[in-house]
């Protein structure tokens, strides 16, 4: 069941992490992406911190694309089909797959260089599946952990990110970087942050035990894929949503990752496999995450 | 194009921001048709200043500008382009219809949902007319002035075949069996704006506008160059009218007359434009009495400025007072047309002040957009319940008295009808009958089974409905949250008329939020005086304003140079009364005593 907030003039929230409500919510036809900050000052604020994720020329990034946008449907036919190529794309990425081979069966030494490392191989491999040539860096990665921070920072933390310039400096990093390919520019500053926890997942899990021998690729998957935490959506108008009664601008808050707990042999749902918003990449990062494990497995069989 | 409305951007003053917050204080405890006169005026400022900021919204151009031309710096050009030298593609016909809401918000329903409930069974339920509610305190001129104001500002084409909305019908309705297409009601789309999308549009749907978007007049004068020569005489910069003075056919149209704009024909526009082209020629005669070695095109285009701004004059001063008749509206229109009567006050805010001197005059301003007609704008003018099914046709000279249905007065016929019974009876049967009020079950019956020229049978009702849900215009509820009034949470607290609170409640299944925007508007109880809704006002309050503020012919350009010394008299000096019996003496006794020509005039005979 929902957990439903209101307060006038500060907050009017629903919280929804059951997996079938949310999946129902997130199909609901009063239910959109774009919020308009309306409801409180809560629902203000997290409005605001969704509404810079757009170009300098008011380019929408596509993952706050509405449903019935024309664009965001091509895009995502578009995105899906070239991501659908699997194995030649996970080729071109071998080497920082080998790389993240190596991370997940490593040692314990240099933990948080290492950790570092770890995320710009990421942000490496996952803008290599959109250009060759993408080219990630210690900066680049900065950039997108800063816009990670900025979606969840405290209010005082979030106004510093943004007064101090640092929020248009990231947008405008991350942009370049991606060649004004939005959807790269997401993949590389938002999303890739669900790989790497995943990875980081894996390397605990292959530490305990012998599960690295033992574990199969699609079980150590099972295991360690995650999901985005949380995604907004508004309601415009109110409605019932199953048994949940959503009033008017309510700020839905969808607990993807809690959803996925509690269906972990669901690897459709942190994708919304088959709902409109499906994730273009929901083939190819389990593929991904499980030739990480392969090539951990590969290293500690031939003891590198 | 950058994020912030093509770069375009409000700037609040500090006395505007004080304001801002003091009403919203006072609007806590009273609505702002409850407050003496002069501070129900500055509410309505400060409601039309936080519209200015926040209800703006562009959409693209949507075209590419014909050029220009020489005399684009002194007189308006046909097309409406060069309006704004800086960019010269607003306002121009063919561009896009802007937003007063944020783009998400303006995103039609899914299929499933946009037929919801079904519009035929709204135009049958709720819109029908059982029995005609006039308008007292109107005269049917001010039902064709709009139209034919409407006609100047927007057009979004005629709907062509193909692809048509299906509605489906209940088993006793009376459509016509060979108007249905498996068993459903079809309504023609809007036609689609074809231009290349930014992609910054997201989910909004986007129209043109065929009309220049401008206060220009362009339903007498034409939205383009070929139109506007067609209908002139090429001499002394004359519109072209016959021997008996009354506009030519137009052979591709029949029944209408030859003018800049004539969809939709019927005898209340044939009226007006022909008494505006009266009007034209003999602002023609008095320009060229002052000026003759002006050519025809100097003169024409000076008679077009002074013509457009003596209508504009008078929708503001006189139309809408009519219509909307509360004295703190009263004051405000009289204000934003020439300034408020208080010299200290006039002092102190200055020079520039829209709010001491009028907008006239003022300097430009898009404020927070590019100006462009908005589709929330068409949706909120959609006032089909002022025309009656029938009318009685007087004569000036004797007490007959002819009952005449106004479904044979329009179209085809509509030519025919003016020559019957000649055009100052006619101006004199307008004045003294009623137009419809605009309230539900009020819609004309002949338009709900309308037979137009070269379309399918219409149900008109039914058609406005879909209109605005295909254009993504916010249903009612949503659309008042956006124009800063609070939601309703039920059917009862929208209106009071008997028994619609319930019915509605039935059609749209107990949500409020579902309830169409046309039909809130017409069920929501009125302030006192006003002629339409309070929710409808909020729109008008800041488009009136803005058609002025926006266009250089009324505000920087506003001055001899443009409109000569004779032309500024003659804007200042005149009024539809006075144009109405400079063409039309012998309506002298009927308006005799008639403050607002579009009020009720004395019925001289019977």
């Amino acid at each position: 069941m929902a957990l439903v907030i209101a307060i006038p003039y500060l907050v009017r929230l629903a919280i929804v992490s059951d997996p079938d409500e949310l999946l129902r919510v997130n199909d609901a036809a009063v239910v959109a992406r774009p919020l308009s900050g309306l409801g409180g000052l809560f629902n203000r604020s997290v409005a605001a911190r969704l509404a810079v994720f757009r170009t300098p020329a008011g380019d929408i990034w596509p993952a706050f694309r509405d449903r019935h946008d024309p664009l965001r449907a091509a895009h995502q036919a578009m995105l899906e089909a070239t991501l659908s190529d699997i194995e030649p794309l996970l080729q071109r990425i071998a080497p920082e797959i080998a790389q993240l081979g190596s991370y997940v069966g490593g040692g314990r030494a240099h933990r948080s260089a290492e950790d570092r490392s770890l995320g710009v191989v990421v942000q490496q491999a996952v803008g290599r599946l959109f250009f060759a040539e993408y080219a990630a860096s210690e900066a680049s990665y900065d950039a997108a952990r800063t816009l990670q921070t900025w979606l969840s920072a405290w209010p005082l933390r979030a106004c510093w990110i943004r007064r101090s310039g640092a929020l248009k400096a990231s947008l405008a990093r991350i942009e370049a970087a991606s060649c004004g390919n939005m959807a790269c520019a997401h993949a590389t500053a938002i999303a890739m942050e669900n790989i790497v926890r995943s990875i980081e997942l894996m390397r605990k899990l292959a530490r305990q035990g012998d599960n690295l021998a033992k574990l199969e690729p699609q079980d150590a998957l099972i295991r360690t894929l995650r999901a985005p935490p949380r995604l907004a959506r508004e309601a415009r108008d109110g409605d019932f949503v199953g048994l949940i009664r959503l009033r008017s601008r309510t700020l839905i808050v969808l607990a993807l990752d809690n959803a996925r707990r509690q269906r972990a042999s669901d690897l459709g749902l942190p994708f919304f496999a088959g709902a409109w918003n499906q994730c273009p990449a929901h083939g190819l990062v389990p593929a991904l995450l499980s030739k990480v494990w392969q090539a951990a497995r590969t290293r500690a069989e031939g003891g590198v | 194009m950058s994020r912030e409305n093509d770069g375009f951007v409000f700037h609040r003053g500090l006395l505007q921001g004080v304001l801002n917050v003091v009403y919203r204080a006072i609007n806590f405890l009273v609505s702002w048709d409850h407050l003496p006169t002069l501070l129900g005026a500055v509410n309505l400022s400060v409601f039309r200043d936080r519209l200015r900021a926040y209800n703006l919204h562009h959409t693209g151009y949507g075209t590419t500008s014909s050029g220009w031309s020489t005399g684009n710096e002194r007189w308006r050009s046909a097309d409406g382009s060069f309006n704004s030298l800086d960019h010269p593609r607003m306002g121009m016909a063919g561009a896009r219809f802007g937003r007063n809401f944020p783009l998400p918000e303006c995103v039609p329903d899914s299929m499933g949902d946009l037929l919801e409930p079904s519009p035929r069974v709204i135009s049958q339920e709720l819109l029908a007319r059982d029995s005609f509610i006039p308008a007292t305190s109107l005269n049917l001129l001010a039902a064709a002035w709009i139209q034919f104001e409407t006609h100047n500002w927007f057009s979004h084409g005629i709907p062509g075949p193909g692809n048509e909305f299906k509605i489906p019908l209940k088993p006793d309705d009376t459509w016509p069996e060979h108007e249905r297409v498996n068993g459903c009601m079809q309504i023609r789309r809007t036609v689609p704006d074809g231009t290349p999308r930014e992609p910054w549009l997201g989910a909004t749907p986007t129209f043109r506008n065929l009309n220049s978007h401008w206060w220009d007049a362009g339903q007498i004068y034409g939205s383009n160059r070929a139109r506007q020569m067609l209908i002139r005489s090429k001499s002394d910069g004359k519109i072209a009218v016959g021997e008996d003075g009354m506009l030519p056919p137009d052979p591709d149209h029949p029944g209408a007359d030859l003018t800049g704009f004539n969809d939709n024909w019927w005898v209340g526009l044939g009226l007006l434009h022909n008494l505006f082209a009266r009007e034209h020629n003999v602002i023609c005669d008095g320009l060229k009495t002052r000026y003759p070695t002006w050519n025809d095109e100097e003169l024409f285009q000076r008679a077009r400025l002074i013509n457009a701004a003596l209508i504009a004059k008078i929708h503001t001063v006189e139309w809408t007072p009519g219509i909307l008749g509360h004295p703190a509206l009263d004051f405000s229109m009289h204000a934003n047309w020439s300034g408020i009567p208080y010299r200290v006050v006039r002092a102190v805010l200055g020079k520039n002040s829209e709010a001491a001197y009028g907008i006239i005059g003022s300097p430009t301003d898009q404020h927070s957009a590019p100006y462009a007609m908005t589709e929330e704008f068409t949706a909120v003018y959609r006032l089909h319940p002022l025309i009656p099914d029938d009318m009685k046709v007087r004569r000036l000279d004797e007490s007959k008295v002819e009952d005449c249905k106004l479904v044979d007065m329009q179209g085809r016929f509509s030519r025919a009808f003016m020559d019957a019974h000649g055009f100052v009876d006619l101006l004199y049967s307008f004045g003294t009958a009623h137009p419809g009020a605009i309230r539900l079950h009020n819609y004309p019956n002949f338009l709900r089974r309308f037979d137009k020229d070269g379309q399918p049978l219409l149900d008109v009702a039914a058609i406005d409905i879909m209109r605005d849900r295909e254009r993504g215009v916010p249903r009612y509820n949503r659309f008042r949250e956006m124009v800063g009034k609070t939601r309703v949470k039920t059917f009862e607290e929208i209106t009071s008329i008997p028994g619609a609170a319930k019915k509605m409640r039935r059609i749209y299944k107990g949500d409020v939020d579902r309830v169409d925007l046309m039909v809130g508007l017409l069920a929501e109880d009125l302030p006192d005086g006003f002629g339409f809704s309070d929710t409808a006002f909020r729109i008008f309050i800041l488009m009136a304003s803005r058609r002025l503020k926006s266009d250089r012919f009324f505000t920087d350009d506003y001055r001899a140079e443009i409109y000569t010394d004779f032309g500024l008299d003659w804007i200042q000096d005149n009024g539809m009364k006075s144009v109405l019996l400079r063409h039309a003496p012998q309506l002298g006794p009927a308006l005799e005593g008639v403050n607002n020509a579009f009020a009720p005039w004395n019925v001289l005979r019977g």
